[in-house]
């Protein structure tokens, strides 16, 4: 009988354990939370399929699939991804469904502002995770990329979400071609990053390493913002917002105005020294060949992610629509988190990689049988990056083509250009080194990692911290 | 070559050097984007952001304007002489492994194949006619090849897969190419137009006054808003105007520019002047007679009874102090107007105010007749952007060439299949089969044996179906050994 090679399967040899609790919790969990959302949008005037409605229910499929991933990430319990990939295709219909409806309202597909985007962006996250699972058979990247959804519909919900007219120079097909393009290849680079941490794990990479990485990830952030934004007296810095208008307040030409919020500063520099902490102790583990700091230093973690969440509420409670004196101008100013979209983004990815590594630390042996060898992983990247090359180098050229037509000229090293630029070379020279020097594994992965930092600064850094005429997203 | 040239040769044309070079490259552009570049920045935002020391210190060393400095385009062409001479370097033998393709094989070269399997066989022919049998059915292309009296097969596929990497990289230089080309005889400018006005003096960036060959005329150009005040559509209705004659017309919108002999004109932006286009009013003399007359600067305008009026002065938004008109600022919110009349038969003329927000009717000393506003009409210009970009060709051209490249060097596999009879360890006649690919070897490992199934089904019908009498009735064993 021949013998027929077949792709190699994904699924790991775990044993399995019955777990029907968690199925049940979260089945309950999204049942009540469904039942609600529909008794308040039928409370509410107004048709119920509406785009934002829609969006939540979306919302808390995905965060139901999002925790049975996690779930089967922990135990390896089959019947969770079965339950986590309806979850996530029922969450893929209704955010169809939702951008079906804005579509229809707006004319347009929805490409035209922050919102949209990341409306866009989620959709495709949530395609590729069932494209991932059903044709590669990588079951439990969605542990990752559903956790990766829910947080960007949340942050989707204090952004300015009305339907906006196109400036002129939107209005063109190049629009679509170029932002797919663009969507496409972002999310092929986030799941190649995904194997690429995965083949990191499975190869025995040390888990010290990803405390010191992750702690030195989280206390930048916090020490980043604290550099910016404290104040004399502990206060911390945000831009005021004006909720009528929609958009910063002004002092000037390009100069925004900012509020103080008092004692937020000190919360801030509270949670940096908390990150600090891990990272002081790795040291003295490295420095004192001393084993027993690290575990001291996973115990900060813990502490430090409550600290986090913390600040996070903090945050949240005290800039949500509320005013505050300037020092630059008389008067109290409102504010939004609409308006400090940055900071709360760092906040959030500091507490998701908190939570990912006290993931990795408490559950690494079973992660590391869930996951298929480390030669299949690597080649998966490889070839996920093989799909995000073309296609980044399509909405380079299609960018370019379009800005021809609007513009005048097809490249002006704008920050934005320059930056996607400089991300196909990063992910050109992960090509060569693995096509020609034979790169494979660990520096491989390291490659691939580095790239998708470059992609992450190029679609929000360069929107957020660098100006341009890329100013709509 | 003498020793020097070849150490430069060597030294670029080795990968290690590529990726130092596109490292050098990368961060350079990373610098241009954090350190305020001066093409793209006012100066006085320079002067405010970095302290005047380390302002000289980063002109000096180039770093204000990184992407037009020698040493960044130096980066480049050496970026480009490498590829090119790492081509070059790897081109012969690639072209002899195209152009020349290994299509017999020997025991040597049987021995190394990666993928193979055998099958005992009676008779070589109606082996081969099996294979090439098995072969049509899935597709594959079929080379009979005799040498000294012997007959094998070779089937490949996607041969010139393997030379996409070259038009990959030969893509790459036609789009450097391309910017070269526009960077030395490109421009670009700006053309600002007003109604009924034509010019072909374009400004540059740099400040610098190019005459275009043509000229354009502006026929109308307007704005569309949408419901909430927000820009929706700015058009321009344009001619182009060659030895007199109006040419070619066309509406440009953004997005859709008008293009003539290689010149783009883009819609760009549209404003108001600042200017006031006509000023409506109405003169009211002291019998009571009114006349609608309209007003542009500094052109008189005769009244009924001979006396003239004229808009001498006009202020967009304006304030009193010390009874003196002041103006507050360039926006259209408070207006404010000048009018000077004469009376007919009189050298001096009186000044009237007119400030249409307080009161629709000017005042000033009695000279027979008010003036009651009715409306302003402003002047507007459509901007263009002007630009002239020969090597966009070779850019777009490169660009889709590297689209083409890319897909067939990572998704076309080149595959190759030999198939020939010989006599096995033992000294049987066997059927050989070999196969190769250059990429996605699992894949081909499931094609290979796709393959040498089908041979299978084939070289059995060929012992159920009779050739010859003394075929008839016997069995052959069939065995397949697979190994890797």
């Amino acid at each position: 009988m021949a013998t027929r090679a077949r792709v190699v399967q994904m699924e790991p040899t775990a044993p399995a354990r019955s777990g029907n609790a968690l199925l049940v919790l979260v089945g309950l969990g999204v049942a009540f939370l469904l039942i609600t959302a529909l008794l308040g949008a039928a409370k509410s005037a107004g048709p119920i399929y509406n785009e934002s409605n829609l969006l939540y229910v979306a919302l808390i499929f995905y965060a139901g699939a999002g925790a049975l991933y996690m779930g089967f990430g922990v135990t390896g319990v089959d019947k969770y991804v079965k339950f986590a990939s309806i979850a996530t295709a029922l969450g893929f219909i209704a955010n169809t469904l939702a951008v079906a409806h804005r579509w229809y309202l707006a004319g347009r597909p929805p490409f035209a502002s922050i919102y949209e985007m990341l409306l866009s962006f989620v959709w495709t996250v949530a395609g590729l995770t069932l494209v991932a699972e059903k044709k590669l058979g990588v079951k439990i990247i969605g542990s990752i990329t559903m956790p990766l959804a829910v947080v960007c519909v949340i942050l989707m919900q204090l952004l300015p979400s009305e339907v906006r007219p196109l400036v002129p120079a939107l209005q063109s097909t190049w629009l679509h071609v170029h932002v797919t393009l663009a969507m496409l290849s972002y999310a092929a680079c986030a799941v190649s990053f995904a194997l690429a941490m995965m083949f990191l794990i499975k190869d025995h990479f040390p888990s010290e390493t990803f405390l010191a990485l992750t702690s030195a990830m989280v206390s930048a952030i916090y020490i980043a913002v604290v550099a910016t934004r404290f104040e004399k007296w502990g206060g911390l810095s945000v831009t005021a917002y004006d909720a009528k208008e929609k958009s910063d307040i002004f002092l000037g030409r390009g100069v925004r105005l900012f509020v103080t919020v008092p004692d937020l500063g000190w919360l801030f520099v509270m949670a940096a020294a908390a990150g600090l902490v891990p990272l002081v102790f790795w040291a003295l583990a490295r420095l004192q060949k001393n084993d027993t700091y690290y575990g001291v230093a996973n115990k900060a973690v813990f502490i430090g992610v409550l600290v986090q969440v913390v600040v996070l509420a903090a945050f949240v409670m005290r800039v949500h629509d509320a005013s505050y004196p300037s020092p630059f101008q008389e008067g109290f100013y409102p504010t939004a988190l609409a308006a400090s979209p940055f900071i709360l983004g760092g906040l959030v990815s500091g507490v998701f990689a908190s939570l990912l590594y006290l993931m990795l630390l408490w559950r690494r042996s079973e992660l590391e049988e869930l996951l298929p060898n480390t030669q299949t992983l690597d080649r998966v990247t490889y070839q996920t990056i093989c799909v995000a090359f073309p296609l980044l180098t399509g909405m380079i050229a299609a960018g370019a083509y379009w800005a021809n037509r609007t513009w005048g000229s097809y490249w002006s090293w704008d920050p934005k250009e320059t930056w996607a630029a400089i991300t196909w070379l990063v992910y050109a020279g992960y090509l060569h080194m693995r096509v020609t020097r034979g790169w494979r594994g660990r520096r491989a992965a390291y490659f691939a990692i580095l790239g998708f930092g470059v992609v992450i600064f190029t679609f929000l850094g360069v929107t957020y911290l660098l100006p341009g005429l890329h100013a709509y997203a | 070559m003498t020793s020097i040239a070849k150490k430069i040769y060597k030294t670029l044309s080795n990968l290690r050097t590529g990726i130092i070079l596109l490292l050098l490259v990368g961060i350079s552009a990373a610098l241009g984007t954090f350190i305020l570049q001066r093409p793209t920045t006012d100066p006085a935002k320079l002067q405010a952001t970095y302290a005047p020391e380390t302002l000289r210190l980063l002109d000096r060393l180039g770093l204000t304007d990184i992407f037009h400095a020698w040493w960044f385009l130096g980066l480049l062409s050496l970026l480009s002489l490498s590829i090119i001479l790492v081509s070059i370097d790897r081109f012969p033998n690639a072209w002899r492994f195209y152009s020349r393709p290994y299509r017999q094989t020997d025991s040597h070269f049987r021995a190394a194949v990666p993928t193979k399997a055998e099958f005992p066989v009676r008779d070589p022919e109606s082996a081969l006619n099996a294979s090439e049998r098995g072969l049509k059915k899935l597709h594959w292309p079929i080379e009979r090849i005799t040498a000294n009296g012997h007959t094998s097969l070779y089937s490949e596929r996607h041969r010139f897969s393997v030379m996409a990497v070259y038009v990959i990289h030969a893509s790459l230089l036609m789009i450097f190419a391309g910017g070269i080309i526009d960077g030395l005889f490109g421009y670009n400018g700006f053309l600002m137009l007003q109604p009924g006005q034509s010019g072909n003096i374009i400004e540059t960036r740099t400040g610098q006054r190019k005459a275009l060959p043509f000229s354009i005329k502006c026929f109308s150009a307007g704005q569309e808003n949408y419901a909430d005040g927000s820009p929706r559509k700015w058009w321009s209705k344009l001619a182009v105007v060659e030895d007199g004659k109006d040419v070619e017309t066309k509406e440009i919108v953004v997005n859709d520019p008008l293009v003539y002999r290689g010149l783009r004109f883009y819609q760009a932006s549209f404003g108001s002047t600042g200017q006031v286009d006509g000023l409506n009013l109405v003169a009211t003399s002291s019998t009571g007679a009114t006349q609608s007359i309209t007003l542009a600067m500094n052109k008189p305008v005769e009244l009924a009874d001979g006396s003239n009026v004229t808009l001498t002065e006009f202020m967009p938004d304006f304030f009193i102090r010390d009874n003196q008109v002041f103006k507050r600022s360039d926006d259209l919110v408070n207006p404010a107007f000048r009018l000077e009349v004469k009376r007919a038969g009189s050298e001096t003329a009186s000044t009237q105010w007119l400030f249409p927000a307080y009161d629709k009717v000017s005042q000033g000393p009695d000279v027979g007749y008010r003036f009651t506003y009715r409306e302003i009409k402003m002047g507007y210009f459509t901007g263009l952007e002007v630009s002239h970009e020969p090597g966009q060709w070779l850019v777009w051209a490169g660009c889709i060439l590297m689209g083409a490249g890319l897909f067939v060097a990572f998704y076309m596999v080149h595959m190759r299949l030999w198939i020939t009879v010989v006599p096995d360890a033992d000294g049987k006649l066997v059927l050989w089969i070999g196969g190769q690919a250059n990429k996605n070897k699992d894949r081909f490992q499931q094609k290979f044996e796709d393959v040498v199934e089908e041979i299978r089904a084939e070289l059995g019908r060929a012992l159920i179906a009779p050739r010859s009498a003394h075929d008839h009735n016997e069995k052959a064993e069939l065995e397949l050994v697979a190994t890797k």
